[in-house]
Order: structure tokens, then C-alpha cells, then sequence
């Protein structure tokens, strides 16, 4: 019984977006549309097959881009997490500052930075860091935080070191946070990283779907975006199983709840 | 236990400790001798895990000392061994993994340490549990596990915070006459909070009543043994006029 209600549970949103597919091949077949305001998801089935080769290329340098986005800004959510932790005067003069950073819209600062690192590479994963930073870290201070006080207390009478809390008590009560962070800190990657492009570069997603819309080339657009969907939500689901791969005992949890 | 040699392993001394300039606490004085079941029963809130917290050198006493075989270690953690009435396993370590942290903060060895705690496993009858995690436990075997770490990092003076105090009634005996077993084995000293009077009865040789604001010593009793094979024996009647003495300081 229970088994068959996952199985509906899992349906639910495929049928739902299957339904809407149709609806829309339906309303541009019809011609209630123009096709070259709004092509039907065969004509963006079509594009993308037709310009497999050149999307994949643009799409690898997005992917790059975002990647190395990603791992700086979890190398720099880790320190600036540790600082704010370790030292508390640290996170009362940061944290109100990070918070406010991201009330600043992207869009405005983009092309600051496209003035200051030029068109290279650079400003794309700057962008990426820019979007990826604040989440992880914020997740990751968090579940620092919320360790049980009387567990440390035990460990520190245990004679355990402010390290050895750390890297034995507190970085691994705070592995599912940061995995929440991460998790929705990937999928703004490649978004940060399309962003990026967007003011202009050699390659990539963001300057592919740039110059095509340049060409009213709307359906080699909705091309692109599915592949940054269809990747972003790999990505997730990528990391969603690390996460399971590292914490059996979760999992555990899960079975018997 | 039976085996009592005379010879203090803790002392604490005129210990006071305030918080927000009140005292708690105020001028405790008691002693633990090697082997030894002794356990402070004082109302809820008065001031036990302050003490505890002193002792295990987790928070510093205003006034007092506190002496481990006659050297000085006010103030000093890594001395004493501390179980909490929260079992507070790590939830990403096995059963082993969770007894071997103590030895691993030491800087023992993982492997050696492992098979340390293997080891004693059939001992704290979990020979069987050593591969799960802690949350495919029941409560009382948490506090097994909980008790194992306690061990793994010194019997020599275990200060055990109202251990079973989070367990249901039935759990609560078993755990009781559980403890009592492993003691019988391993030989440890032992001081226990708690505020229910029939389990200090059963297990202590000796008893503290703490009570007051500040919380004192009012009232020290020893626990006559000869009765105490079973926790029906608490009927007996010397030993309910124990309890009812107890009472009285309550
Ligand atoms: N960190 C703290 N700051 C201020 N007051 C505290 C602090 N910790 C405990 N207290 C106070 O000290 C008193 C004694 O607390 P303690 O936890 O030692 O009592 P207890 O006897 O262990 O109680 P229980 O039986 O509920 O465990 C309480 O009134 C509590 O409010
Ligand atoms: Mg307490």
C-alpha cells in the first residue's frame, strides 16, 4: 500500500508536466501561437538535436565555468563558516553584511564586473561564486551552530581540543545543512555562470542564447534553456547522491521512519 | 560494591559556584573512595549538574578544590569520565565508532582503539550491536552504548548524570540491575545523580542527600548492603526506614 502510494507520488509531477508539454505542442500547432513568438517543445526538440554539437561546446564552457564557481565558493563558505564559528565577533560584523549583499540584484553588479575582469572567463565564475557563497554558507553556520551544547560539553571533558570538537563534533552535525546549502547552491551555479554570459564573452550557454535571440532564433533559446534545466537538475540530484553515499545513516533513519 | 578499599579517588572540598552572582552551590564537601557506588539525591533544579560540571573541570568553582588521587585538577577536564541523561551518540558512528571517540581524542590509534572497544562489547552485552548505528537502537541500548564510551574513557571515576532518567519505568529496573552487573566486572567508581530515591537505594553504597538555595549537603547515609540483591529487596524493612529518612531531608 504504501509502496503504490510512492509510486503515485513520483507520477503526480511527471503527468503534470506532461499534460502542460501538450498543452503547449497543442496551443502552437493550433496557431493560437506564432511559432517564431513562441516554438512548440518538437520545433525546441528539433533545434536542439540539429545543433547538438555546437550547444554541447557552449554548454561544456557554462558547465566549467559554474563548476570552478562551485568549488571556490564552498572553499570560501568553509573558511568564512569556521571563522564565523571559531570566533564570534567574526560573525557579528560578517553575517549582517552577507545578508545584505544578497539584497543587491546580480543583474547590476554583472556588468561592473564584466568592466573590472574584462570579458575572459573570470567575471562568469566570479558571478557563480557570487550566487553559490551566500547559501552554503549561511546553511553551513547554521547547522555549526545548532550542535547540541551538552555534547560538546562531553567531548570537552573528554579533554578533546577546539580542532578535535570540530572536525570530530561539529563539521560532521552540520553534513546535512551543508548539503542543503550545496544543494541549492549547485543549481544556482550554472544559472550564476549563464548570468555571467549574458554580457557578453566568446562561448558559452549565455552567449549562445544571446546571439540566437539576436538571430529570432526563439526556438535554438528554449534549446538552451532546457539543457541548462535538464543540467541544473542533474547537477542536484548529482549531489542529493553524494549526500546519500556519505551519510548511510540517514538513510537508516529514512527506512524506519 | 562490597570490595570498598578506604582510599579516596575524588575529593571535593568546600566547592561553591554562582551564577549571575548567586550561589548554587554552596561549600560541598564529599569523597569517593576506590570502587565505591555513591550518589548525590537532591530535588530537581537544585544544583547536581553544576556540581558535575565542576568536577569534570568544565566550569570553574568560585571557591573550592577538587582532588583526583590527592593531586590538585580544579578546573581541568580530561580527567574524569562524564555520561549525560541524553545519550548524545553521534549519529554518523556506529556503535564502535561512537566507543572509540574518547580514545581517539586521546590520539589512540583508530584500529587499536577499535579493537579495544570490540573488546569490551560482550562485556556491556552488545556484541551483537557493534556495526549499527545509534539510531537503529532502542533508548535503553543507547544508554548502553552511552555507558561503553563512559567506560572507554576511564572507570576509574565515572560521574553518571541521572543516566536512566529518560527511560520508561520498566527500561529504568532493567538498566539499574544492568549497571549493578557491569560494575561487578568492571570494577569502577561511581558517582550518580539522581532524584528518585529507590534507585539510589538499590545502587549506592552510599548516599548525599543535596538540597537548599544554595544547594548543600544536608545529609549523608550509607546504604546497608546485606539486603540489596534484588530490587524487591527494597521492601525490607531497615531499608524502608532509610527511605524514609531520606525523605525527610527532601
Ligand atoms: N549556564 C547557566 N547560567 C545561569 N544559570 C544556570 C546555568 N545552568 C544552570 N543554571 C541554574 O542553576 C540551577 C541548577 O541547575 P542544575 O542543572 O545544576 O540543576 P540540577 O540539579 O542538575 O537539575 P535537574 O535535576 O533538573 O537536572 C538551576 O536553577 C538553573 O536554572
Ligand atoms: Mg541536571
Amino acid at each position: 500500500m504504501r509502496k503504490y502510494q510512492n509510486i503515485v507520488d513520483r507520477l503526480i509531477p511527471i503527468v503534470f508536466i506532461l499534460a502542460i508539454l501538450i498543452l503547449w505542442q497543442l496551443v502552437v500547432d493550433l496557431g493560437w501561437v506564432e511559432r517564431y513568438v513562441l516554438p512548440s517543445p518538437m520545433d525546441i526538440i528539433k533545434a536542439l538535436v540539429e545543433n547538438w554539437s555546437e550547444i554541447m561546446m557552449h554548454t561544456g564552457v557554462t558547465f566549467f565555468e559554474g563548476m570552478v564557481g562551485l568549488v571556490v565558493a564552498i572553499s570560501l563558505s568553509l573558511l568564512m563558516a569556521i571563522a564565523m564559528d571559531q570566533y564570534p565577533m567574526v560573525k557579528k560584523a560578517v553575517y549582517p553584511v552577507l545578508v545584505m549583499s544578497q539584497t543587491v540584484p546580480i543583474i547590476v553588479i554583472a556588468p561592473l564586473l564584466a568592466m573590472w575582469f574584462g570579458f575572459g572567463i573570470a567575471p562568469k565564475i566570479f558571478v557563480v561564486v557570487l550566487v553559490c557563497f551566500f547559501p552554503i554558507t549561511v546553511n553551513l553556520i547554521e547547522g555549526l551552530q545548532s550542535v547540541d551544547g551538552e555534547l560538546i560539553n562531553l567531548t570537552r571533558s573528554m579533554g578533546a581540543s577546539k580542532r578535535q570538537i570540530f572536525t570530530k563534533i561539529k563539521f560532521p552535525s552540520a553534513l546535512p545543512y551543508f548539503f542543503s546549502g550545496l544543494k541549492i547552491a549547485v543549481t544556482y551555479s550554472i544559472m550564476g555562470a549563464v548570468i555571467g554570459e549574458w554580457l557578453g564573452g566568446k562561448a558559452g550557454l549565455g552567449v549562445y542564447m544571446l546571439r540566437a535571440r539576436h538571430a529570432f532564433a526563439l526556438d535554438l533559446v528554449f534549446a538552451s534553456i532546457l539543457v541548462i534545466v535538464i543540467l541544473s537538475i542533474g547537477l542536484f540530484y548529482g549531489i542529493a547522491m553524494i549526500q546519500r553515499a556519505l551519510m548511510p545513516w540517514e538513510r537508516l533513519k529514512e527506512e524506519e521512519g | 560494591m562490597n570490595t570498598c578499599q578506604n582510599k579516596p579517588v575524588l575529593k571535593v572540598e568546600q566547592v561553591t559556584k554562582e551564577y549571575n552572582h548567586k550561589n548554587i552551590i554552596e561549600g560541598i564537601d564529599l569523597y569517593l573512595n576506590q570502587g565505591e557506588f555513591v550518589t548525590i539525591l537532591g530535588p530537581s533544579g537544585c544544583g547536581k549538574s553544576t556540581l558535575f560540571n565542576v568536577i569534570a573541570g568544565l566550569l570553574t568553582p568560585e571557591t573550592g578544590k577538587i582532588f583526583v588521587n590527592d593531586a590538585e585538577v580544579t578546573g581541568r577536564t580530561g580527567i574524569v569520565s562524564y555520561m549525560y541523561q541524553k545519550d548524545l551518540l553521534l549519529p554518523w558512528r556506529t556503535v564502535v565508532d561512537n566507543g572509540i571517540l574518547p580514545l581517539e581524542i586521546r590520539g589512540i590509534k583508530k584500529k587499536e582503539a577499535r579493537e579495544k572497544v570490540r573488546e569490551m562489547l560482550p562485556v556491556f552485552e552488545l556484541e551483537s550491536d557493534g556495526d549499527k548505528y545509534p539510531n537503529q537502537l532502542s533508548g535503553g541500548m543507547k544508554q548502553r552504548v552511552s555507558l561503553l564510551r563512559t567506560y572507554m574513557f576511564s572507570k576509574e571515576i565515572m560521574l553518571l548524570d541521572e543516566p536512566f532518567g529518560g527511560l520508561d519505568a520498566i527500561t529504568r529496573l532493567k538498566m539499574q540491575e544492568y549497571l549493578m552487573a557491569i560494575l561487578k566486572k568492571i570494577k569502577g567508581s561511581v558517582l550518580f545523580i539522581t532524584h528518585d530515591i529507590d534507585e539510589a537505594i538499590f545502587l549506592s553504597d552510599r548516599i548525599y542527600v543535596i538540597n537548599g538555595s544554595p544547594a548543600h549537603i544536608v545529609e549523608e547515609f550509607k546504604v546497608p548492603q546485606k539486603h540489596k540483591e534484588t530490587q524487591a529487596a527494597l521492601v525490607s524493612s531497615e531499608l524502608s526506614q532509610l527511605r524514609r529518612d531520606i525523605l525527610k531531608r527532601l
